[in-house]
């Protein structure tokens, strides 16, 4: 379980995120969704330790950091607990596939060479890289770092994977294959929160979903009841701009 | 004309003696210039209060002066501070002690810091913020995504002007004849004084620069194709 | 050894120091003057792919930038009047700046030539055929299109460039070329003040080399100043690309970026 306890993030004057509280429990799919600037991404962020919030709890499993006093070890830990994908994808670029995936084995994880390999193989297999092995990220599609990029993150078996607007750099005809990937391994119950986009995809993979605006949580709920009948005007306002027609059918 | 071949031979085979001479000045400079210049880069980059001026003072005025006057200044200059600190702590030290090859080692040090400085802080800078988020999204530790990412991809990318720096330096040594140092170059002078043939000795000379700065690219480019590996598939 | 230091001296021997700095320049702008003639003439083979040609170019690009200024400076020295002869030819007599000059204008002409081989390589190739597509002939294409947005690149290695060969000159006193430094030294050791002198030649070398580069800052943001946005635009595109160029640049005694491969 994840519980995030009024998470507060400012950069310079602009406070980003206004007191988050949000709890996913094990095996859900959370997507979060938003217009750009909503603080969605700094959220994720957040939760990775890749910023630091400037007041607030997280607890992952049964770690929890208070922000206001969060030591070296802390975030050491926290970030073991985790693992990110992110939207550039940020493949180690002098690594080849299979040792982007090997690499939080055998260098944060301390696994033995060959079942990091051998476990690595498979990860790589299932996203159906099996054929990339010993490529480099520059000699693969944008949608093929992505899949790379997955199969790190859940090669460190963590409590939960973040994405970043995994597809959103992405040409749209490479989309499809990485939410497939995505969709796969949700179902295999793993915890994901997703920043995303994809509105149809939220709806179809998410088990939760969460509207923000403006640095604060305006509505959540499962997917059926916040995109049929959200109650938030501004929540309206959003899915009304996302699709014209205003009616989302499931 | 009459090319004393015969000669430029001769010359060739007593300037190899003085090419360790050449390279040691250089190793050391380069070796002791990335040092420097690895601070002084960190320090430029975090913008190190106190320290940061000093900095950026001395790489703005290393550059701004010939290698040269660096040279002289030390030579002359750096007795003086010697001596009076000596004295002044009660020590029996004099400068005297310092053999001449010593001043070499140390303006040239001075001198690559500075440039030095430039090539790590690129270096540094080629790599993508994204990597070492991505690093310590996986857990690393900040020792670890700096040994494991950041530092090779940093010295990939810094290779050509790494070379650069380092047949910049070679080519540099030839000024360490005005400290009494016998470089290729004194010993060029040396070689052509016995019989005045000065074009041979110089010939001999530029033949072995040349095919030390072409076996210094030689390998650059080896190391390139060795470390640039992950480049091959081109833009990204 | 000398004098015990006073650095009332320094403004003095600045003082007696400065007339030479006419000499230093001289050397400096012609031999740049030259030396751009010299690089357009070694690029042209390379940009064109003359077959032969080329191969010249390259062997002279790699043996100038392959070998210390001062070897060259002593080699065409010494060897410059023996190759003469044989065209009977008698420069013997020829004042030593001379050799000077044209050993720095062979030298810079090297590092030129790369540079304007760069400049010209960055300029976008949609550039040329929009030239080519309102009708322009290739001369018109080069002289109006390629050249001034390949000036206006290069402004920051030219920069360097000169600024280096500044720097070098200070090697030429090696030929008893009362220079700068050639001054500084017969100064030094008639006074016995050698340090002073040498704060003073240091001083002169920085000054001029500050200004010359915030010259060249002044002049780069004029020539980009009729497209700022597009500038900018261009310098996030190739920022690394000509930060890289700059700093290979800036590394004084060796110029220009390394050979590229092409």
């Amino acid at each position: 379980m994840i519980k995030l306890t009024k998470i507060r993030k400012s950069f310079g004057r602009n406070e980003v995120l206004k007191g988050i509280d949000l709890t996913v429990e094990k095996g859900e799919v959370v997507a979060i969704l938003g217009p750009s600037g909503s603080g969605k991404t700094t959220l994720l962020r957040c939760i990775n330790y890749l910023e630091k919030p400037n007041d607030g709890v997280i607890s992952i499993d049964d770690f929890t950091v208070n922000c206001k006093r969060s030591g070296k070890k802390d975030i050491h830990t926290l970030r073991q607990k985790s693992a990110m994908v992110f939207q550039q994808y940020n493949l180690f670029r002098h690594r080849t596939a299979l040792e982007n995936v090997m690499e939080g084995l055998i260098i944060v994880k301390k696994e033995p060479k060959e079942s990091a390999r051998s476990r690595s193989v498979e990860l790589l297999e299932k996203v159906g890289l099996g054929n990339k092995l010993d490529a480099y990220p520059s000699e693969l599609s944008g949608g093929q770092q992505q899949r790379v990029g997955i199969a790190r993150a859940l090669a460190l078996n963590p409590e939960v994977i973040l994405f970043d607007e995994p597809t959103s750099a992405l040409d749209p005809e490479l989309v499809g294959e990485v939410l497939a990937v995505i969709r796969k391994i949700a179902k295999e119950g793993i915890t994901m929160i997703i920043v995303t986009h994809e509105m149809s995809f939220a709806q179809d993979v998410a088990s939760h979903v969460v509207f923000m605006d403006e640095g604060i949580i305006v509505e959540q709920g499962n997917p059926r009841d916040l995109f049929r009948s959200p109650k938030e005007e501004r929540t309206k306002q959003f899915l009304k701009r996302i699709t014209p027609e205003g009616i989302y059918s499931i | 004309m009459k090319l004393d071949f015969g000669f430029i031979w001769t010359a060739f085979v007593q300037l190899l003696t003085a090419v360790p001479t050449a390279l040691a000045i250089t190793a050391v400079s380069v070796f002791c210039g990335l040092l420097i210049g690895t601070a002084v880069a960190v320090i430029r980059l975090y913008k190190i209060p106190v320290l940061y001026p000093i900095a950026t003072s001395y790489v703005t005025f290393i550059r701004g002066t010939p290698m040269l006057t660096h040279l002289l200044l030390i030579y002359f200059g750096l007795p003086i501070i010697v001596d009076s600190l000596a004295e002044a702590l009660g020590l029996s030290f004099r400068s005297v002690s310092i053999p001449m090859i010593g001043f070499a080692y140390i303006s040239f040090s001075i001198t690559a810091g500075a440039y030095m400085s430039e090539v790590v802080r690129s270096g540094l800078l080629a790599v993508n913020q994204g990597q070492i988020e991505a690093a310590y999204s996986i857990g690393m530790t900040t020792t670890q995504a700096t040994r494991r990412i950041v530092l090779p991809q940093a010295f990939a990318a810094s290779l050509p002007n790494l070379s650069n720096m380092v047949i910049g330096m070679l080519h540099g040594t030839t000024l360490a004849f005005t400290v009494s140092v016998v470089d290729i170059n004194a010993k060029a002078q040396i070689v052509a004084t016995t019989n005045w043939k000065f074009f041979e000795a110089y010939l001999a000379a530029a033949i072995i620069f040349w095919g030390l700065t072409i076996i210094i690219e030689r390998l650059t480019a080896l190391a390139e194709k060795r470390f640039n590996l992950y480049n091959r598939g081109g833009v990204s | 050894m000398g004098e015990p230091i006073d650095i009332s001296y320094v403004l003095e021997y600045l003082i007696k120091l400065l007339p030479t700095l006419r000499i230093t320049l001289l050397i400096v702008v012609s031999s740049i003057v030259i030396g751009l003639g010299v690089g357009f003439i070694v690029a042209l083979p390379q940009l064109y792919k003359i077959p032969i040609l080329r191969r010249f170019s390259q062997i002279y690009l790699s043996f100038f930038r392959g070998t210390p200024i001062l070897i060259q400076l002593f080699l065409f020295y010494y060897g410059l009047p023996e190759v003469l002869k044989l065209v009977h030819m008698d420069v013997s007599r020829v004042p030593a700046l001379y050799f000077v000059i044209l050993t720095y204008a062979l030298h810079s002409g090297a590092y030129l030539a790369e540079m304007i081989r760069a400049a010209v390589g960055a300029v976008d190739r949609g550039q040329v055929e929009a030239a080519y597509a309102v009708g322009m002939t290739g001369f018109q294409a080069f002289t109006r299109i390629v050249l001034p947005q390949a000036i206006a690149i290069s402004i920051p290695v030219f920069a360097n460039l000169v600024i280096a060969n500044l720097k070098d000159t200070s090697l030429a006193f090696s030929l008893g070329i009362m220079e700068l430094t050639g001054k500084s030294q017969t100064l030094a050791v008639m006074s016995r003040h050698f340090v002073e002198t040498y704060i003073s030649l240091a001083l002169i070398y920085f000054v001029i080399s500050f200004g010359l580069e915030q010259l060249f800052h002044l002049l780069e943001r004029r020539m980009q100043r009729h497209n700022r946005r597009a500038a900018t635009e261009k310098k996030e595109q190739s920022s690394k690309k000509l930060r890289y160029r700059w700093l290979s640049a800036g590394i004084g005694f060796s110029r220009g970026g390394r050979e590229n491969e092409a």
